[in-house]
């Protein structure tokens, strides 16, 4: 029997000079303890996370040379091609960075593909959450900081996108300044405050610097640390299986397996994001040329997490914009600008509260839906998703309608009706497709699963060979939750003394009503299923090797 | 395939299959997205020399030509075929557009063309240089009644290996008219001017890159890294299809050299940032590498540590 | 053995249980093969809860993750060689700017790889695969906490004179309201009012105009013989003084020249505030001058297509009909490019007289007020 080694004299040391200040031994362990469930799609958020390591570390490199300045100066540096041309000392410096700093171009496109990257991995990480109902109680708070950390990603990268001053850096943030300009009476106000006078003015690139770099990753920072002691307190949801319940969670302890595996996939972040950055060229901003307000180029686009507000920009049309006593509303900026951003990052956040509304479910919950157990959920997702994605192409039609020999306005046409029909469409199949994999679940819960094996019986049927689940795959079948709202229950109208529930008959409570049983209606119910009842296993292969037998 | 069938069921084997698919596709895409030197190349490939050796002209030649591939639409005389309300049923009157405009189109191989209604792309051209060199005579001396001239100090096709007898020849005039090539390129020294012009009068059809665009009624902007500087100088002055003409007298010729020399000079400049340059459209190409080779290749990793080992399925 | 994983605050919920050990209900997931015999286990979880690798499988781990190691290391050297490998004043050319950009990243890429496969081989084939069980905290305090909480802060509360004392909290609020305002009063030196700033522009009457980049005047017969031309332009300026971009932005034109009979209905109204000028008398020998600055959001205006004599806005594609007063024809901008009144000087060159009908540049929501 092998003993356990001896922590090394210098570790204890260093580990008592800690204990001895802060009293660290007992909860150190625990945290060492701590479970994480062995599951790829619980690293999405890490990815996330790690990108973000990897834009600050690359940023304050860049910080080092970049000078945040709109003063028009004559370009000397070393990259010949431009040399003689008039441009900021923003833009001057970039091209600095570029090509007189040796690594400087490697550091600026990994700085920019971690940028992608990260809000590609917010992304996926809160579709994961979304479509699993990891955001039910206990975790609402923390679904809210996530919705606020993708909207300041967005933001953040917009700045970002801004600073080098090259030409669809500086049209991004001309689009910005009209979008803001369209406001209401407030608007050339905020716009003469924001950009220190008219349009660019000499100040904007310092503002969005400070911007940049210093209150958005601060805020971003606090957030990051807030999500991730949130998490670290409620500790993960799980996916069902054997063992797993809303009390108990079974996974890979931090210390030593995880954080081996958490530090492996830290390096391999940053392989892959150092592999694109060496070998595909991201925003040559010294082919674009330096910013005029005067210049513009075709197929112009943000950078793919503003796509989507380019392309409803795109696709919003003017016909319901209003002149009331000669004041222009243009209707065609502000909806775009602000009430699709309103209601992608709104929905998102409400979600939570608008799915607890509806269900009453009021308990905590550890255990992950599968998404197909929570079909109008996942149906809803789906129809997010899909708006979003057509917003988001749309915000590249012209290079589609090239690429693709559509006509542009026809291409525009089509965008606007998908716009509408595609989250309607999403809805309905994700529902379906749902509910044919929850059949799917019953039956195979009922008759085992699909062999692949074919025989012929005696009596020349044939008929495929179902064998029975393993004993993790019946846990996870037969975790399927019944889909309930109390605002359903027999009761629901009276209160626990009878007496008629006032609520209940007013506007909001039919409405309740109404969406609880769009909620709840359409599921398969396993209520009544046995697992491994169905008269299919009789014909499995043991079973029949028995009948030979005899 | 034993080997294969006998994995097909592990539970790695959907993502093995996903990864190797986009494996597949970017080893297809670096196969088949043209670096800048290739495109360098295939500029310098597809010219051909139609220097002015106008002695050796054949004019009868080009009244053959005219009237065999160009009248059927734009009449003998060259006045185009029109109805009675005086829409344009074939082809329009081109007594006016000049040689340059000829030359353009011929030589970029838009003209002849199989349907005067659609847009016509870029193609090989259809005649020699030699048949091309006698149709712009015989428009010169019968047909032309104004409109701009061949920019002949311009350098237009490199010369083919076809067309030279021997090696040595050949490598002789493929110099020369590099030599030409580059010092047209050089002659231009105001960067500011060049890149002005461009991005001011040029980009927002053709793109910063020339890598063209969409305009409406399914017409597009094209591509322009394969048009000579002669070819861009032509579009220019003649203004073909949808392209608004930008005249010697708005643009002068030393200015126009500046302007060229600014897009030839970007599209052959190599990608500093990497050896794939997504051809240079920009930031939705971007955005898809980013989700389909970067996100998809960190969740690989993420499915490589977290994937349950067989021992313990 | 194992110290107790449960929670500090878990303490009035059931007794502490130890990690791994299961409950009653619970099924153990257990692996006979893999788990040691009793007794011998060593680890620091639960024998049942930690399935070992066989030794040769953590032997062949070893070297694999090793191997991985000195592959990363090859990469971390070859980063620093390729740092040094080019001195700073050869990257200035693409070609060897490429070179690098290669070589270090592709070298940093190996080694962060490297790094990452050696760990990743180490966890999954020398150490053990865990299986660890964990309860979740019990979220709600029990009510015997809570109420002791409550009773305990609203005693504070009290005593403190916070909830007594009205005239005092309500001063306090009092005192912080303008505090609260002063940030944002801050801001106010951040730029200037609007003013009539955004509604005028420096085109004058007499204004010559310049094309773009090349700075020389243009002259109408440079122009107005050539059937479909274009050109961006901006206001000529006194010699050697240059434009600024602010000015830039709000003066850009585009000249077009339009073929006589194209016109259409709209150039022929009248001008709203001018004495019976047709836009049409703002034109030049079918010259005519907008503003190239979109309505909708501000992009430049300038894809121009001679045949349909559309203005198509690359950006959101707002299309305007040259030919017809610069009206929007399809797309999301509010109104009508700004035409800018134009004719010629004594010499031939082409000036503007006057300023733009409208406001240039993106929409606002009293532009059309004086």
């Amino acid at each position: 029997m092998s003993k356990t080694t001896q922590a090394p004299k210098a570790l204890r040391g260093v580990g008592n000079f800690i204990d001895d200040r802060f009293h660290l031994a007992k909860t150190g362990e625990k945290n060492l303890r701590k479970v994480f469930p062995n599951h790829w799609s619980f690293m999405l958020g890490e990815i996330a996370l790690y990108s973000f390591i990897i834009l600050l570390l690359t940023g304050v490199f860049l910080t080092l040379w970049f000078k945040p300045s709109m003063m028009e100066i004559v370009y000397d540096g070393s990259y010949e091609r431009l040399q003689g041309v008039m441009m900021s000392e923003a833009y001057a410096s970039t091209l600095h960075i570029t090509f007189d700093v040796r690594g400087g171009l490697l550091i600026r496109q990994i700085h920019h593909w971690a940028a992608l990257i990260f809000v590609a991995a917010l992304v996926v990480h809160a579709l994961r959450v979304f479509f699993t109902g990891a955001f039910r109680k206990p975790r609402e708070i923390n679904w809210l900081i996530g919705v606020a950390i993708f909207a300041l990603a967005m933001v953040e990268g917009l700045f970002g996108y801004s600073l080098p001053d090259d030409l669809p850096s500086g049209m991004g943030v001309r689009i910005l300044q009209g979008v803001m300009l369209a406001l209401p009476l407030v608007g050339p106000y905020v716009s003469m405050f924001l950009f220190g006078g008219e349009f660019p003015g000499e100040d904007i690139i310092s503002r969005l610097y400070m911007l940049h770099i210093l209150l958005i990753p601060a805020l971003l920072l606090g957030l990051i640390v807030a999500h991730f002691m949130i998490l670290w307190h409620q500790k993960h949801t799980q996916y069902p299986g054997t063992g797993r319940t809303d009390k108990t969670v079974v996974g890979t302890p931090m210390f030593p397996a995880f954080a081996v595996k958490a530090g492996g996939f830290f390096f391999f972040t940053f392989a892959v994001i150092a592999g694109l950055s060496a070998f595909v060229q991201i925003n040559p901003i010294h082919l674009f040329g330096p910013f005029t307000p005067t210049s513009i180029t075709s197929g112009l686009q943000p950078d793919w997490y503003m796509g989507f507000m380019e392309g409803s920009l795109r696709i919003f049309p003017n016909w319901f914009d209003l002149t009331i006593f000669g004041y222009a509303l243009p209707t065609a900026v502000l909806v775009p600008g602000l009430v699709v951003p309103g209601l992608i990052f709104g929905g998102l956040a409400a979600w939570p509260f608008i799915e607890q509304w509806i269900t009453g479910d009021k308990r905590a919950h550890n255990v992950a839906d599968r998404p197909r157990n929570a079909p109008v959920r996942t149906g809803v997702g789906a129809a997010g998703v899909t708006f979003y994605g057509v917003l988001w192409l749309a915000g590249s039609n012209d290079i589609i309608s090239e690429t693709f020999s559509i006509e542009l306005y026809v291409s525009t046409y089509i965008f606007r009706v998908l716009a509408i029909v595609g989250p309607i469409l999403a809805f309905f199949i994700a529902k379906r497709v749902c509910l044919g994999l929850q059949r799917r679940d019953r039956e195979m819960l009922e008759h085992g699963y699909e062999s692949g094996t074919i025989q012929q019986l005696p009596s020349g049927e044939f008929i495929e060979v179902h064998k029975p689940n393993s004993d993790g795959m019946v846990d996870i079948l037969e975790s399927k939750p019944t889909i309930t709202s109390t605002a359903l229950a027999d009761d629901a109208d009276t209160d626990d003394k009878g007496v008629e529930n006032p609520e209940a008959r007013k506007g909001s409570g039919k409405l309740r009503r109404a969406l609880a049983r769009w909620y709840t209606k359409d599921n398969v119910s396993f209520d009544d299923v046995e697992a491994h009842s169905g008269h299919h296993l009789h014909h499995s292969s043991h079973e029949e090797e028995k009948e030979a037998a005899h | 395939m034993k080997w294969i069938t006998a994995r097909r069921r592990h539970p790695l084997a959907g993502y093995v299959v996903v990864i190797l698919a986009l494996a597949l596709f970017g080893v297809g895409y670096a196969a088949l997205a043209p670096t800048a030197e290739q495109a360098q190349a295939q500029t310098l490939a597809a010219d051909a020399p139609s220097q002015e050796n106008v002695d050796d002209v054949d004019i009868a030649n080009g009244e053959d030509i005219f009237n065999q591939t160009c009248a059927t639409c734009h009449n003998y005389d060259g006045s185009g075929t029109y109805d009675e309300n005086g829409e344009i049923l074939r082809g329009p009157d081109i007594r006016g557009v000049g040689a340059a405009a000829v030359n353009f189109q011929v030589s970029t191989g838009r003209m002849p063309s199989m349907d005067p209604d659609a847009q016509m792309p870029r193609k090989p051209m259809a005649m020699t240089e030699e048949e091309l060199a006698d149709l712009i005579a015989y428009y010169n001396a019968q047909i032309r009644t104004g409109g701009p001239d061949i920019p002949y100090d311009v350098p237009g096709e490199a010369p083919e290996r076809s067309s030279f007898e021997d090696e040595a020849s050949y490598e002789a005039a493929l110099e020369e008219y590099e030599n030409e090539y580059d010092s047209y390129l050089e002659g231009a020294d105001d960067t500011q001017m060049g890149m002005q012009l461009y991005l001011t009068n040029c980009a927002h059809c053709h793109g910063w890159s020339g890598g063209g665009g969409a305009l409406t009624d399914g017409r597009w902007a094209p591509e322009i890294h394969d048009a000579t500087p002669r070819q861009i100088y032509e579009a220019m002055v003649s203004g073909p299809g949808a392209m608004p003409i930008f005249s010697d007298g708005a643009i002068e010729p030393e200015e126009k050299q500046e302007l060229i020399s600014y897009i030839k000079t970007l599209q052959a400049e190599p990608d500093a940032g990497g050896i794939f340059d997504l051809q240079r459209v920009g930031q939705v190409a971007e955005g898809l590498i980013a989700w389909v080779v970067g996100l998809a290749l960190i969740i690989a990793c993420a499915i490589w540590i977290t994937a349950k080992q067989r021992a313990h399925d | 053995m194992t110290e107790n994983n449960t929670n500090d605050n878990n303490e009035a919920g059931e007794p502490e249980r130890v990690v791994g050990t299961p409950k009653a209900d619970e099924p153990v997931v257990s692996d006979a093969t893999a788990a040691p015999e009793a007794g011998e286990h060593a680890g620091p979880y639960a024998a049942s809860e930690t399935h070992a690798r066989p030794e040769e499988t953590q032997r062949r781990g070893e070297k694999i993750a090793s191997v991985w190691f000195v592959l990363a290391f090859l990469g971390g050297l070859g980063f620093l060689v390729s740092y040094f490998l080019f001195p700073p004043d050869a990257i200035g050319a693409p070609q060897i700017a490429q070179y690098s950009n290669m070589l270090l990243g592709g070298s940093l890429t190996l080694s962060m790889f490297g790094i990452g496969a050696g760990m990743t081989a180490w966890a999954r084939q020398v150490m053990p695969h865990y299986e660890v069980h964990s309860p979740y905290d019990e979220l709600p305090s029990s009510e015997k906490e809570k109420g002791s909480f409550s009773d305990f802060f609203m005693r504070g509360a009290d005593e403190s004179g916070f909830t007594k004392r009205p005239l005092m909290r309500r001063t306090l609020i009092l005192a912080m309201v303008p505090l609260g305002l002063a940030p944002i009063v801050l801001l106010r030196d951040t730029g200037p009012l609007p003013g009539g700033q955004l509604k005028h522009t420096t085109w004058e009457p007499g204004r010559r105009m310049v094309v773009e980049g090349t700075d020389r005047a243009i002259r109408a017969e440079d122009f107005e013989n050539d059937p479909n031309a274009m050109i961006s332009a901006l206001p000529a300026t006194e010699h050697g003084h240059h434009l600024s971009l602010n000015e830039q932005a709000k003066t850009v034109i585009l000249l077009i020249k339009i073929p006589e009979g194209d016109w259409q209905e709209r150039m022929k109204e009248e001008v709203e505030g001018t004495d019976g000028a047709t836009r049409l008398n703002w034109t030049h020998n079918g010259i005519v001058a907008y503003s190239k600055i979109c309505t909708h959001v501000g992009c430049p205006a300038a894809l121009y297509e001679s045949t349909t004599h559309r203005i198509l806005c690359p950006c959101h594609q707002s299309t305007f009909d040259a030919a017809n007063a610069a009206e929007v024809v399809f797309g999301p901008a509010h109104r009508a490019l700004p035409q800018l009144p134009i004719s010629v000087d004594d010499e031939g060159y082409l000036i503007a007289t006057g300023d733009f009908t409208a406001p240039p540049g993106p929409t606002f929501w009293d532009y059309a007020k004086d």
